[in-house]
């Protein structure tokens, strides 16, 4: 049963709107040139940034962020510029989520995603 | 290797508004909706994590390192404008075919001790 759901498409100035406001300046994040000299293939989402949509679903899911009592997930895959993740959370027992975050070629970005709520 | 087990000294930080709504607008949720769940990125594992990256005892390569997963886990969200304390330990440090995985635990307390978040991140350095 689905209880959330939003697909996000992400924007260089959206990661260096993260970048700035959680203080996690990496530039493999901001710098395409560092990037590519670090092998990536241009900059990367921060996998925060991607847990901290992850999480505006589970709160929706669960009523309220002001509920979440426990958040997991694993960082399985880059997030580019211009790719389009969804993010959904169904309910898993009582109290309890699994959450999920596949980009436009139905990748698995974040794995095992969990989440406990009251 | 030597520095599992290692605390580093407790951290104070205030949670800003300014920074909450801009934190907030980042991730598409509502500025006025409270303090984010994953804004302890910043008033937990964001507060004792620069610790760890600077520790020369500890090491860590910081151009090969990978947030490999996260774990947060709330008492309760803290409120903008509260003062809350957060302490970092490393809790193992194992090396593996050229790869190290470092966990490494944030607790976040409030005025008085109770507590707010417990913060548990695997990094993984790459060869």
């Amino acid at each position: 049963m689905k209880k959330a759901e939003r697909a996000v498409t992400f924007t260089a100035d959206q990661i260096a709107a993260y970048a700035e406001a959680s203080g996690d300046r990496n530039p493999i994040h901001l710098d395409k040139e560092f990037a590519r000299s670090v092998g990536l293939p241009g900059i990367i989402a921060h996998g925060m940034l991607q847990m901290g949509i992850l999480a505006t679903v589970a709160s929706a899911a669960a009523g309220g962020g002001g509920r979440l009592r426990r958040l997991y997930c694993r960082f399985a895959g880059m997030v580019e510029p211009g790719d389009t993740v969804t993010f959904a959370a169904v309910e898993a027992g009582p109290g309890k989520l699994a959450l999920t975050a596949v980009n436009q070629r139905g990748e698995a970005v974040l794995t095992k995603a969990s989440a406990e709520y009251l | 290797m030597g520095v599992e087990g290692k605390t580093y000294p407790p951290v104070t930080s205030t949670i800003e508004p300014d920074r909450v709504a801009a934190f907030a607008r980042a991730i598409g949720a509502d500025p006025a909706g409270g303090v984010p769940p994953t804004y302890a990125a910043v008033y937990s594992l964001g507060a004792t994590a620069p610790q760890l990256f600077a520790d020369p005892e500890a090491a860590v390569d910081f151009a090969k390192l990978l947030h490999a997963d996260q774990e947060f886990e709330w008492d309760r969200h803290p409120e903008s404008g509260e003062t809350v304390t957060s302490q970092g330990r490393i809790v193992s440090d194992i090396s593996r075919r050229g790869m190290r995985f470092l966990t490494f635990e944030t607790r976040t307390t409030g005025e008085g001790g109770a507590g707010v978040c417990r913060s548990r991140t695997l990094f993984v350095i790459r060869a």
